[in-house]
């Protein structure tokens, strides 16, 4: 691929245009999500194009560090989907899953992070209309939040920021 | 007080020596004020043991770091002795339930706890690199820097996680030194006062916080060391190079996410004994991240580390049933 600069990734009628370059990541599970978004696409439902798929083998795989190193490097929003509770490939995997992202989730705002910029949901393998709902909703979040800072890179001038601990 | 519960503790070692391998306890540093671990193999060495204020080292985590005890101890090896206060018990209990320890293998000398000393804060008011002395009288820490003799209140200069301290006797013992002590609070509200004042702040001052406290962060990972339930050792994802997780430079979104690993590695496991705060050399509020943890562990799932032997760890397990948890 030569690199040809920025290009547009939204699509050609004009919608989500004004934030060009909103990158969502998605991890998806191989055996239910992944196969909706299929599904989504094989019906051909109109969906927003800013998810970067990444194939998990289960959202028991799902490192919640996986989020926050995408939410940190400035990732602008992060979607995880799995199979319904009860309905894993794996059994348990998602009910492993639930508890870490709920954690997560409530801790995330803690360090200063948006927690709006976080979702997971379930999707099953033949829910590609529940697929296009999930991913245009998300998407619309993230496009109103517009772009995430992530954390500051360089050192800046220390902000004082008095919490009394000291 | 503290000498006679001193004298008890040289008493209670020195007759259970001679069936453990070592007693793992505090003893005077060369600096009159701190104190340093100590590792009793022979009577002689008894009479360094001390206790009190300044003791506040956990030493649990030299049972599973290396050069400690052997993975699989041999057959009919003594077991080791070890001094506890109230938070350091909690690592033990929660070293027992993970399984990198048994029961048997460790005497417990239990030390009930009246608060550690946070020499940083004592720092601030008095020049520590001229103490000649640093003594305790009842709540009274007495300072002599060699020009004057500074009283300060203990309640002033204790460490952080004192403060909203739920568990100073110790959880589990085999003896218990001195008399029971009670604890500076009994709920969860005035145990996690710093998260809640922080979480009271707009998102935004929130990022600028732990973005003006982590940009002083070198790295040296002392808090992932020092932390006893730290136990990957060289299987560390923050040193390893497949999967790369970190890399060598030298931004802050590195050191943001060296400390989301370590707390996300803790979540559901953290004693709250504030070694790593403790030892960051530079002076940032580790254990406060920790802390946050805990409290949605508590709040949530009503877990809370190191109390229970028989517990499993709340993300270690799963209930169908939980919904939002």
């Amino acid at each position: 691929m030569t690199d040809e600069g920025p290009r547009s990734i939204a699509p050609a009628d004009g919608t989500a245009a004004d934030t060009q370059g909103i990158k969502i990541v998605g991890f998806l599970c191989n055996w239910c999500s992944y196969g909706g978004a299929d599904t989504a696409g094989v019906c051909r439902f109109k969906q927003p194009t800013d998810l970067r798929v990444v194939r998990i083998p289960c959202t028991g795989r799902m490192d919640p560090l996986f989020i926050a190193k995408s939410l940190i490097y400035g990732v602008d929003g992060v979607l995880v989907s799995g199979c319904h509770p009860r309905d894993c490939h794996y059994a348990v995997g998602n009910f492993y899953a639930r508890r870490r992202m709920e954690a997560f989730k409530a801790f995330l705002p803690f360090m200063g992070i948006d927690t709006r910029r976080f979702k997971y949901t379930w999707v099953s393998a033949s829910e590609g209309q529940q697929w296009q709902k999930v991913v245009t909703e998300f998407s619309e979040q993230i496009h109103e939040l517009g772009p995430n800072p992530g954390v500051r890179r360089q050192t800046g001038e220390n902000s004082k920021v008095s919490t009394g601990l000291r | 007080m503290l000498e006679t519960d001193r004298n008890q503790l040289h008493k209670l070692v020195e007759e259970a020596l001679p069936e453990l391998d070592m007693v793992i306890g505090w003893g005077q540093s060369t600096d009159s004020f701190q104190t340093t671990p100590v590792f009793v193999r022979d009577a002689k060495q008894i009479s360094q043991l001390t206790l009190g204020p300044f003791c506040s080292q956990n030493l649990t985590g030299y049972l599973v770091k290396p050069p400690a005890l052997d993975a699989a101890p041999k057959e009919g090896a003594k077991p080791i002795g070890i001094c506890v206060k109230g938070c350091d018990s909690r690592s033990l209990v929660a070293l027992i339930q993970e399984k990198f320890l048994t029961r048997e293998r460790v005497r417990i000398f239990g030390i009930p706890c009246r608060g550690t000393v946070d020499w940083n804060k004592v720092g601030k008011l008095v020049d520590l690199s001229n103490v000649k002395s640093a003594t305790v009288e009842e709540d009274v820490l007495v300072v002599d820097d060699s020009q004057t003799t500074h009283r300060i209140k203990l309640e002033e200069v204790l460490a952080r996680k004192c403060y909203g301290c739920r568990y100073p006797n110790p959880l589990i013992q085999d003896v218990t030194i001195g008399e029971p002590a009670t604890p500076r609070s009994t709920s969860i509200e005035s145990s996690y006062r710093d998260v809640d004042r922080l979480d009271a702040k707009p998102l935004e001052e929130r990022l600028d916080f732990w973005q003006s406290e982590l940009d002083r962060c070198i790295r040296c990972y002392a808090c992932r060391n020092a932390c006893p339930l730290c136990v990957c050792q060289d299987k560390c994802i923050i040193e390893s190079r497949e999967p790369r997780w970190l890399t060598q430079r030298v931004g802050i979104p590195e050191k943001f996410l060296f400390h989301f690993i370590h707390a996300m590695h803790l979540a559901g496991r953290c004693t709250g004994c504030g070694e790593c705060e403790r030892a960051c050399p530079m002076d940032i509020p580790v254990t406060l991240i920790k802390e946050k943890l805990n409290k949605i562990m508590e709040e949530r799932l009503g877990y809370s580390a190191g109390l229970d032997v028989e517990a499993v760890p709340p993300l270690l397990t799963f209930n169908p049933g939980d919904t939002e948890i």
